[in-house]
């Protein structure tokens, strides 16, 4: 009979079919692991310095791998290397040796342009990265540069200011804003670009308390929720803390690469790497002193509140 | 205590008589004490630039009057007299290390005395000696300061400033930018200034950690007016009041604050960590052995 025949073949078939399927997806993931793998940075082996009288290297050796999506912290002291390393990135200073990919292109003398949009940067002093006679002008200021279109850049400029919270300041003067403002102005700049990576060198030293804070949560916003790719180079504890990786610079190479929890357990070492010692690690180095035990492990401010009122309160 | 500072009704109008005209400084009185180290805290925009500016005569009062170093300054005092008032009144501006010019370190820091009618070696003299007094190894006195690193520059700058040997130092935000080792040194200089060349320090700074660990006296200013004129003990006491003027509390302050609010009994709250870990060892069990792990 035929139609026994027919099922048979379909029923075949069918499983044919189905494992084709799987076997695609098999190495539909593995090769989007791989994808990621290749990071959205890679440094390899890179050398640098500003004069050829210098005897050191002010990069030495630098291998870095930085994963897209990532927010990676960059420390170290004053002179330590890591704005020289930043500058590398975006091709602003050009190496003695190494090569550096990023998004999968390797930085040469062609495509430094292309890669220089997939990069933001946010530097130190809001003042000296004003452009635009009002806000919006500034704004507009990178997107007119590249010949973007006038209807597109409005759309973009009115993006990027939600995204930094500064919509209602479109028509103000720059200088009628506070540090953290125009700092939120600088950021919106960098996105209406719309790069994959951003990079804050420094950008909430100059800034008072508040400013402060606000730049930090933007960038976490940033980050976790636009999906940015984000290296911040500070000296700050709380931008660092909130980091998924630090990394520490000195002398122009990378001597450090850990968890920010791990790297808080240093104490006073992070003096010498650039950093603040944390608040709970200084109070609980004061209490040592008065002969008072305290847990070994690394304790935030939450965890180090409640142990201390729970040892107060029990008794 | 003899007043280093006396400042009466000082009124300031930027512009004043044109239709663009400002109000910057409305009725401050304030008294600084000879030797005293006060903090000058308050928003961007709430007047302490101005406030400042009158110190070393940069700018006069539109009405009222303000006392410095002996030196009498109202609207009506003439440019010329002003230049007395400039020997008494070191000025340390925000990064500093963007005015040095000179060839060397040595050089830059012996500028001012030499504009202020000092003999070369004279000049040189205190350059040397100012040198020392902020930290600076000899063997930098005869390079270029644009050799040098960020935070030695700063001191270069300041050294400059000591030359004219003020009784009174006015450092608006020195440590902006510097790391915060570079920020403890530079602070630490500043209190052995305090203490050992007995300087009226006035800090006008963000860093509410600073306030607490140095400064005797506190003045916050808001819309151009004191809005607080205190101690930090006091100021600090209320972080209600603090949070409503959209200021922030010493990193111990806000600490305590979090231990208090879990029942921990403080009287008041503590300004340093030493002090919240003296309170906090009284408070403790103090049989080490009873912790486990």
């Amino acid at each position: 009979m035929v139609v026994p025949f027919v099922y048979a073949f379909n029923i075949l078939n069918l499983y044919f079919f189905m494992f084709r399927i799987m076997v695609l997806l098999i190495l539909k993931t593995k090769f989007e692991r791989e994808r990621t793998m290749d990071g959205i940075i890679d440094i390899k082996d890179l050398c640098f310095r500003y004069s050829q009288e210098n005897e050191k290297l002010d990069l030495s050796h630098v291998d870095l791998h930085v994963n897209e999506g990532e927010w990676l912290a960059v420390i170290g002291h004053n002179g330590s290397g890591k704005s020289t390393l930043a500058k590398a990135i975006d091709g602003l200073i050009e190496p003695e040796s190494g090569e550096i990919f990023v998004d999968g292109q390797k930085l040469t003398e062609e495509s430094l342009w292309n890669i220089r949009k997939k990069i933001g940067m946010v530097f130190q002093n809001p003042d000296n990265q004003f452009v635009g006679a009002d806000v919006e002008g500034d704004v507009a200021f990178g997107l007119e540069n590249q010949g973007i279109e006038r209807e597109e850049m409005h759309i973009r400029v009115k993006e990027a200011l939600q995204v930094v919270n500064m919509q209602d300041f479109a028509k103000h003067e720059p200088v009628r804003l506070s540090g953290g403002q125009k700092q939120r102005v600088a950021i919106a700049g960098v996105l209406a670009l719309r790069p994959k990576i951003v990079i804050f060198d420094e950008s909430t030293s100059m800034l008072d308390p508040e400013g402060r804070m606000q730049i930090i949560s933007l960038i976490k916003q940033m980050n976790r929720e636009e999906g940015f790719t984000v290296i911040s180079i500070t000296h700050d504890i709380d931008e660092a803390s909130l980091a998924d990786r630090v990394v520490v610079v000195d002398d122009g190479k990378i001597m450090g690469d850990s968890l920010p929890e791990e790297l808080f357990q240093k104490g006073n070492e992070l003096i010498d790497l650039g950093l603040d010692v944390p608040y709970p690690q200084r109070l609980k180095f004061e209490l040592n002193k008065r002969g008072i035990q305290t847990p070994s492990e690394y304790m935030d401010e939450g965890s180090m509140v409640n142990w201390l009122s729970r040892s107060i309160l029990k008794n | 205590m003899v007043k280093s500072i006396h400042i009466e009704k000082l009124n300031y109008v930027y512009q004043s008589g044109t239709p663009f005209s400002r109000r910057a400084l409305t009725d401050v009185s304030l008294d600084i004490k000879t030797g005293s180290y006060t903090a000058i805290i308050g928003h961007t925009g709430s007047g302490k630039s101005t406030l400042l500016q009158h110190l070393n005569g940069l700018l006069k009062p539109t009405s009222g009057s303000l006392t410095v170093a002996g030196n009498h300054i109202t609207s009506e005092t003439k440019n010329k007299e002003l230049n007395e008032l400039r020997h008494h009144v070191g000025f340390v501006f925000q990064f500093p290390e963007a005015q040095l010019f000179e060839e060397t370190v040595l050089k830059d820091i012996a500028f001012a005395p030499k504009n202020f009618g000092k003999s070369d070696e004279e000049a040189e003299q205190v350059a040397a000696k100012m040198a020392t007094l902020v930290g600076l190894p000899d063997s930098v006195l005869d390079s270029s300061p644009f050799e040098l690193s960020g935070g030695q520059m700063r001191r270069v700058a300041i050294a400059g400033v000591l030359a004219m040997e003020p009784q009174i130092l006015v450092l608006d935000e020195p440590t902006a930018g510097l790391d915060p080792k570079g920020r403890l040194e530079m602070m630490e200089m500043f209190e052995q200034l305090h203490q050992e060349q007995h300087l009226t320090i006035i800090l006008v700074t963000h860093q509410m950690n600073d306030v607490a660990n140095y400064a005797d006296h506190v003045v916050v200013m808001e819309n151009g007016g004191l809005i607080a004129n205190s101690t930090p003990e006091r100021v600090f006491s209320d972080p209600d009041w603090l949070h409503k003027h959209h200021l922030g509390l010493p990193q111990t302050t806000a600490f305590a604050a979090k231990l208090a609010k879990q029942g921990v009994p403080f009287e008041t709250l503590p300004l340093t960590e030493k002090q919240l870990a003296e309170k906090l060892a009284e408070l403790m069990p103090q049989s080490g052995g009873e912790l486990h792990g």
